[in-house]
């Protein structure tokens, strides 16, 4: 088994619907989940087994800088007259994924995966459910619902796309946080998603271009927060897995990206990273002077030369920092499997490429092709810098429809390299990664639905005759176990066939 | 600033065509007639109307 375990994201949808009323994203938001018409197990979400308070460097905040915000909202949300459970509005689906009302957002989890192949596929089958969602809710009451796969409104209103990588504990968190800080900094130069807007928080700041969503909104090094005083490492200890064999990193610096080629990248990348930590946490990394600064300064760069200062040794470019990561990846990682060899390569291709010419890249990475195509056409139309026009081709870019976003458009024209098909990407709305403990979830969720009590990323809970079922997924990740409780659940005819076959005691 | 009746007449090169622009993608001659039509369609005032709430 591969050290970095499994992986998934969680991606936060902006909404937005043409009509003259002033819009409640909460309410639509609410909407747009309710909408959805995918089988699976609504408002069985398990809240007990979650604690956002707890630090993986050793103790519990009291608070987090949100919960003022959280209590505000809460405030409002109890005249909206729907419980706690209904705001959420949680679905489980029967590709093991999770969707719900996150605050103010649509959000879509994807199912635990384990080759980064399953991650794109279940990353698309995520944007085909939301887009579902989106015909059905604008049929429903008459008015075009738009989702947007950004992480921002261009008024400072940020929200995330965040990634989840399993590993095992043994991995002290110092040498963690500190050897992978100048790598999440400088990957933006080939995930950033691209802006056109300065913003600081809950205020746009200028126009201009810079290559990634995310990076104005980070003014902590280290933190348990994700919703205020963002850090460029969050803390949050919640492995979702037994916590004495496992961490879950959980990665909040990251654009929501729309080119498959880009999400594999980011992922693809930042796991091999993780791996080789695991598999020599010794090993020196660069270490970055001030990495909040550096952060904004290589997305600002528009030179592109992304220079930033490090801790004794001279200035450096975050290519050469990446190249540095790069030699430790085909070091110290088993690059046996296809699917890694092909994806390192990938990488120090899109580093060449970026020294030669950023434009090279125009066909793979959003933040390039969202440059090339936007700056063509105002120079076309004689768009001025501070037009707002550009702002809108920007959203129009993460537009989530087919037939009117940007990005499809380009995908559809031969612009973008190829990524997922069609076929693969909807057949992961229905189906779950088959080599994870997803798959458990997702077949309960498809076989036994009207018997769920609850679900959580480490377990799932069914009603038998003899009482509940309740099947840990807290240590399945050895491939044979999995095996092991995938035949079970296939064979299963009633939920209490399948306590038998799991041993789960009465 | 263009007035919108300018905005909605593109009348230079296209997206992934040629000019002084940047070099060309490794892909196969792009089709980009739809994406043109699609960008004209683009209510440039669409993202002013655009507000959301913080998240994560």
């Amino acid at each position: 088994m591969n050290p970095i375990i499994q992986f998934g994201l969680e991606t936060e949808i902006g909404i937005h619907r043409d009509t003259t009323e002033e819009l409640d994203v909460v309410a639509e938001s609410i909407a747009l989940v309710r909408s959805a018409t995918e089988p699976g197990v609504w408002m069985r979400w398990d809240y007990e087994a979650e604690d956002p308070h707890a630090d993986v460097r050793g103790f519990r905040v009291t608070e987090l800088r949100q919960d003022t915000d959280e209590a505000n909202y809460f405030a409002q949300d109890s005249q909206r007259e729907l419980s706690y459970v209904e705001i959420k509005s949680d679905l489980v689906l029967g590709n093991g994924a999770r969707f719900y009302n996150d605050h103010a957002h649509p959000e879509y989890c994807t199912p635990e995966c384990s080759t980064f192949e399953d991650l794109l596929a279940h990353d698309r089958a995520g944007e085909r459910i939301l887009m579902a969602c989106a015909r059905h809710m604008s049929e429903q009451i008459g008015s075009k619902v738009r989702l947007y796969k950004n992480n921002t409104d261009f008024m400072g209103h940020s929200y995330g796309c965040h990634e989840n990588y399993l590993l095992p504990r043994s991995l002290p968190w110092e040498n963690l946080a500190a050897n992978i800080q100048a790598f999440l900094v400088t990957r933006q130069i080939f995930a950033g998603a691209g802006k056109f807007a300065v913003e600081a928080e809950d205020n746009f700041v200028a126009p201009g271009f810079q290559i990634s969503q995310r990076s104005d909104f980070f003014s902590e090094l280290q933190s348990v927060d994700t919703m205020q005083r963002r850090p460029i490492i969050n803390t949050r200890d919640e492995p979702h897995a037994n916590p004495q064999r496992f961490r879950r990193f959980h990665v909040i610096l990251g654009d929501a990206n729309m080119s498959p080629f880009a999400t594999r990248l980011k992922i693809g990348t930042t796991a091999l990273v993780l791996e080789a930590l695991v598999n020599d946490p010794k090993r020196n990394y660069p270490r970055l002077k001030d990495p909040l600064a550096a952060l904004q300064s290589i997305s600002r760069d528009t030179h592109y030369h992304w220079l930033v200062d490090l801790i004794d040794a001279p200035p450096t470019s975050a290519i050469d920092i990446q190249r540095e990561y790069l030699s430790g990846v085909k070091e110290r990682c088993n690059l046996d499997l296809p699917e890694r060899a092909e994806l390192v390569q990938q990488w120090e291709d899109v580093l060449n490429d970026l020294s030669r010419d950023v434009m090279l890249c125009r066909n793979r990475l959003d933040w390039v092709a969202k440059l090339a195509m936007i700056r063509e056409f105002q120079a076309a139309q004689n768009i001025a810098d501070d037009d707002p026009w550009l702002q809108s081709l920007d959203l129009e870019y993460s537009r989530l429809d087919f037939a009117e976003g940007l990005y499809y458009s380009l995908e559809q024209s031969g612009a973008m390299l190829p990524g997922v098909s069609p076929q693969r990407a909807e057949y992961a709305v229905r189906h779950p990664p088959a080599n994870t403990r997803a798959y458990i979830r997702g077949r309960c969720i498809q076989k036994f639905c009207s018997s769920v009590i609850a679900a959580q990323w480490d377990h799932i809970t069914l009603e038998g005759e003899n009482g509940p079922i309740k099947i840990s997924l807290m240590d399945l990740f050895a491939p044979q176990e999995i095996m092991h409780y995938a035949r079970a659940v296939d064979a299963a005819r009633t939920p209490e066939d399948l306590r038998v076959l799991v041993n789960v005691p009465r | 600033m263009p007035d919108q009746s300018q905005k909605t007449r593109p009348t230079g090169p296209a997206p992934g065509g040629g000019g002084e622009g940047p070099g060309s993608p490794k892909v196969d001659k792009p089709n980009v007639e739809e994406l043109l039509k699609r960008m004209r369609k683009v209510d440039p005032d669409q993202a002013k109307r655009y507000r959301q709430r913080t998240g994560e």
